[in-house]
């Protein structure tokens, strides 16, 4: 057990009230774990600066901020994948220990993807993490095996085939195997658990199956950390919070003396106004350029839209509903071997509906959700990057024409603001935002009518962001026509002219661009009217 | 020539820093540059090799007729070397080249025994040739069987089909001496044919990669295939043609190389696999920063095959030109490597870290995204 000499009384919290049994062994510290004035820097973007968290021994601690503000660095940093630039110490129960050079046994990770190798049965990964039972010469003692396995999971209410691979479990069940494994050979008393957005992939209905496990946890005295961006868990569970913007620390605060505003107002900071709007109008009087007809696949289950020339379409909802399939089944990229159905078209060049599986004959770009494995040729030069998509019109008869290429290049990243040492830098020396241009770039320079972006600011810090905002409106406000898919509500909220807002694969609601509200916008993606 | 991340905007500096592959530096600059240790180095080593060798055997090793000794015998390994390198720029490994080259050589001998006429003997052995690299393609491309196992596949079959039908003994006869054989015997001053094929061959592969939107998205395709897909590059196509042409230059080396041994062995090709495979990832190495290329391959086969020679001359052991490969080819790498690292250090993407060596799989970090959370 451990201490709780930091206890506030807090009223009607379903969860957290009822956690409050510890208090007696009073032999760790205040803390279970202090970081104090972390730093780190990526190339030119600093992710981190002078940050300074404090967990208290026994609290479910919420580290919260928007995409980019460094709350993976904070955990990169801690689980020792990164090497802090500066301010390494901390302390764990009163240990210190020097961040990304040693993790203490007590600090345990619970990964955004799990870790979990989902070919093999639970029993398999949780000898994974914590070592196989093993007998004489190295032979598994099975047996053994199997019961540590049955009492891992069983303080967690988890009832699985052991021996099955977990591709077949859900996905809580797979988040409780995870945890389960990660906190082997510790059992209870001190130490931090950190869960790295555990319900990213949980349906919203088992959400509340997680809170008990992690509640579970909290009551055999270890502290959690828990990273999140969605306000309402914050709410429902944690004790305190700690708010990142832009690498640096904003505040720690009670979660009873902050409410979800301020919260949010916290979060976003003032060097972007939560109520900024890149200057767009909607233009429901202007022609429909493309219509889509019943456009379903793996999680899309029926979608018909009709976007006119120079809006700004925002598709909003939750993991699951379809928000990220959207855009790579519009313009033709869905995973292979995903079945797609629908039809699209584009009435200003032919009211012909197409198949929608023929959309990548159309010239509709899309601006990749992940950056790293989608976007970036980490190998090529920033001017081999954005040149990509027109190789065909550089140069004549099969001859490269490098003297039309560096033109466009000069005349995209001047046109976008591209920051970079010369053309014939490696693109992987250009901050997020900056590569992030580049892909915008890459899509432009086709010259194309109609541009799909997904999370077109992952990893993008907040003054870029505000400038590729910028970017947009302006684009649209030449004639440009484009779709956003984001799960970040700021973009939506910053530069659309329309949201369609998506659950369970359907369109739900539509919002109107103008005046909307962040609360607004996220009651309509949580389905709460 | 770094390639840190500070600086103005593009707008401010137009293209005239750097190596910008868009850019028109001026020629001392340019060549200054060309000539750095972290792109040639392997000219470098040349160097050094063919002054030791001077030195080691002086009556015998720094004479013309070296010089095109080593030409002569290298050709074969440049020719093969050359085959793999555009599948390699595509991250496809093509292992069945070096049965290719046995099997056409193989063919074309039987043909001419038979009493076939040259050309329709040369042209059903290319055929040949570009069929394995249609069964190689259909294997990796259509049937998504990872290359790297899937042409190793194809490559024992090969074999094995060589064997059954030749029953594990040499074609040779009398027809293999007129026409045939002075299509890899003939030599100019000293300097026979398949060098000519080689230089040839490494012309058209540098200008297809350099100078070509046909290169670039070969690269790219082998860089990052899911960001290439995205952006219209037909990553498929590009491999299932990488393969073919593979096929087919493999052919055209596996027949070169009956005609200079004037037989159709059953194992002929074999020997060159390993030596081709070392010659392209060390090529890999110079002058184009971790890509697969024409050049590069060309000055490795000259550096490994200016060693290997070296060392016959200088009566060393056996096992030492073996051991002058293996050593050549770590060092080059890790050289290679740790440069790379100083290079893009902080970075934090670990997509450089690999090097050439990791050649499906970029390296370690690249599916950890540096700042973006999600």
């Amino acid at each position: 057990m451990g201490d709780f000499v930091t206890n506030e009384p807090r009223a009607a919290r379903p969860l957290g009230a009822a956690a409050r049994n510890g208090g007696d062994a009073a032999t760790a510290g205040e803390y279970a774990l202090r970081v104090f004035s972390l730093s780190k820097t990526f190339g030119a973007t600093r992710a981190l600066q002078n940050v300074s968290i404090d967990v208290r021994a026994g609290e479910i601690h919420a580290l919260m901020g928007q995409n980019g503000s460094g709350k993976s660095t904070v955990i990169k940093c801690l689980a020792g994948y990164h090497q802090p630039d500066g301010g390494d110490s901390a302390e764990l129960d009163g240990e210190s220990f020097n961040i990304g050079h040693a993790v203490p046994d007590g600090l345990r990770f619970v990964h955004q993807d799990l870790g979990l190798v989902l070919e093999l049965s639970a029993q398999d990964n949780l000898a994974l993490h914590g070592g196989f039972a093993k007998g004489f010469g190295g032979r598994v003692l099975w047996r053994e095996q199997e019961k540590e396995t049955h009492r891992m999971l069983e303080r967690f209410e988890v009832h699985i085939d052991i021996h099955q691979p977990l591709a077949a479990a859900t996905p809580v069940e797979r988040t409780v195997v995870a945890i389960a494994a990660a906190l082997q050979g510790w059992h209870g008393g001190g130490g931090l658990l950190v869960l790295d957005e555990p319900t990213a992939v949980l349906p919203h209905d088992e959400v509340e199956r997680l809170f008990a496990v992690v509640e579970e946890v909290r009551n055999a005295g270890t502290a959690i950390l828990y990273v999140s961006h969605r306000m309402d868990e914050i709410f429902e569970l944690a004790d305190r919070v700690t708010i990142l913007r832009g690498g640096k620390l904003v505040a720690t605060k009670d979660i009873a003396e902050i409410d979800p505003r301020a919260l949010a107002g916290l979060m976003v900071g003032e060097d972007v106004d939560p109520d900024y709007r890149a200057p767009v109008a909607g233009k429901p009087e202007a022609p429909v350029v493309l219509e889509t007809r019943n456009v379903a696949g793996r999680w899309l289950r029926g979608v018909d839209l009709q976007i006119h020339k120079g809006e700004i379409l925002g598709i909003a909802g939750l993991a699951g509903a379809g928000v990220l399939e959207l855009p790579y089944v519009l313009t033709g990229h869905a995973p292979r071997g995903d079945k797609v159905t629908g039809e699209l078209r584009l009435p200003q060049e032919s009211s012909e509906w197409r198949d929608i599986t023929e959309a990548d004959k159309l010239n509709i770009p899309l601006v990749p959700a992940d950056r790293q494995r989608e976007g970036v040729i980490f190998e090529f030069a920033v001017s081999e990057n954005l040149s990509l998509s027109i190789l065909d019109r550089l140069g004549r008869r099969g001859k490269l024409g490098k003297r039309e290429e560096a033109k466009a290049v000069e005349e995209w990243s001047d046109r976008l603001e591209i920051k970079a040492e010369s053309p014939g830098a490696l693109i992987s020396t250009l901050s997020g935002g900056n590569q992030q241009k580049v892909l915008v770039a890459r899509c432009l320079v086709s010259e194309p009518d109609i541009l799909v972006l997904c999370e077109p600011t992952a990893g993008v810090d907040i003054g870029t962001r505000v400038s590729i905002y910028d970017l947009i409106a302006r684009l649209a406000r030449e004639g440009l026509t484009v779709i956003v898919s984001s799960s970040d509500e700021g973009d939506l909220l910053a530069m659309c002219t329309r949201v369609v807002v998506l659950r369970n694969g359907r369109v739900a609601q539509e919002l109107d661009g103008d005046g909307l509200s962040q609360q607004a916008l996220v009651s309509a993606i949580e389905g709460e009217n | 020539m770094t390639t840190g991340s500070s600086g103005g905007a593009l707008t401010t500096t137009p293209p005239q820093a750097g190596r910008a592959p868009t850019g028109g530096p001026p020629l001392a600059k340019r060549l200054a540059g060309a000539m750095a240790f972290d792109k040639v180095g392997a000219v470098y080593v040349w160097i050094a090799i063919v002054i030791v060798f001077s030195v080691w055997v002086p009556e015998t090793f720094p004479t013309l007729d070296t010089a095109k000794q080593i030409l002569n015998t290298n050709a074969i390994t440049g020719l093969a070397a050359l085959a793999i390198t555009i599948p390699l720029a595509a991250r496809v490994f093509d292992l069945s080249f070096a049965y290719v080259m046995t099997l056409c050589g193989v063919i074309v001998a039987e043909l001419m025994v038979g009493g076939m006429a040259l050309v329709p003997a040369l042209l059903v052995g290319l055929g040949a040739g570009l069929l394995i690299g249609l069964i190689n393609a259909v294997v990796v491309v259509v049937a998504r069987i990872d290359s790297f196992i899937g042409t190793l596949a194809t490559g024992s079959l090969i074999q094995a089909l060589i064997t059954m039908v030749t029953d594990d003994t040499t074609v040779s006869g009398v027809e293999l001496s007129g026409g045939f054989a002075e299509i890899g015997q003939t030599d100019i001053a000293g300097i026979t044919l398949p060098v000519i094929y080689c230089a040839l061959v490494a012309v058209a592969i540098w200008y297809l990669l350099e100078h070509t939107a046909t290169g670039r998205r070969l690269y790219a395709t082998g860089f990052n295939p899911d960001a290439s897909r995205l952006a219209g590059v037909p990553v498929n196509k590009l491999r299932f043609v990488s393969l073919l042409i593979s096929g087919g230059l493999a052919g055209a080396a596996g027949i070169v190389l009956a005609s200079t041994l004037g037989s159709g062995s059953p194992t002929a090709g074999t020997p060159y696999l390993l030596p081709a495979f070392a010659a392209v990832f060390l090529g890999a190495t110079q002058l184009k920063n971790g890509r697969f290329n024409a050049g590069g391959t060309i000055i490795a086969v000259l550096l490994l095959g200016t060693g290997t020679t070296g060392l016959a001359l200088a009566a060393a052991p056996q096992w030492s030109q073996a051991m002058f490969v293996g050593i050549v080819l770590i060092a080059a790498l890790a050289v290679t490597s740790i440069q790379r690292r100083a290079t893009v250090r902080g970075r934090g993407s670990g997509v450089h870290g690999g090097g050439v060596a990791g050649t499906d799989q970029p390296g370690v970090g690249t599916s950890t995204p540096v700042t973006t959370e999600d």
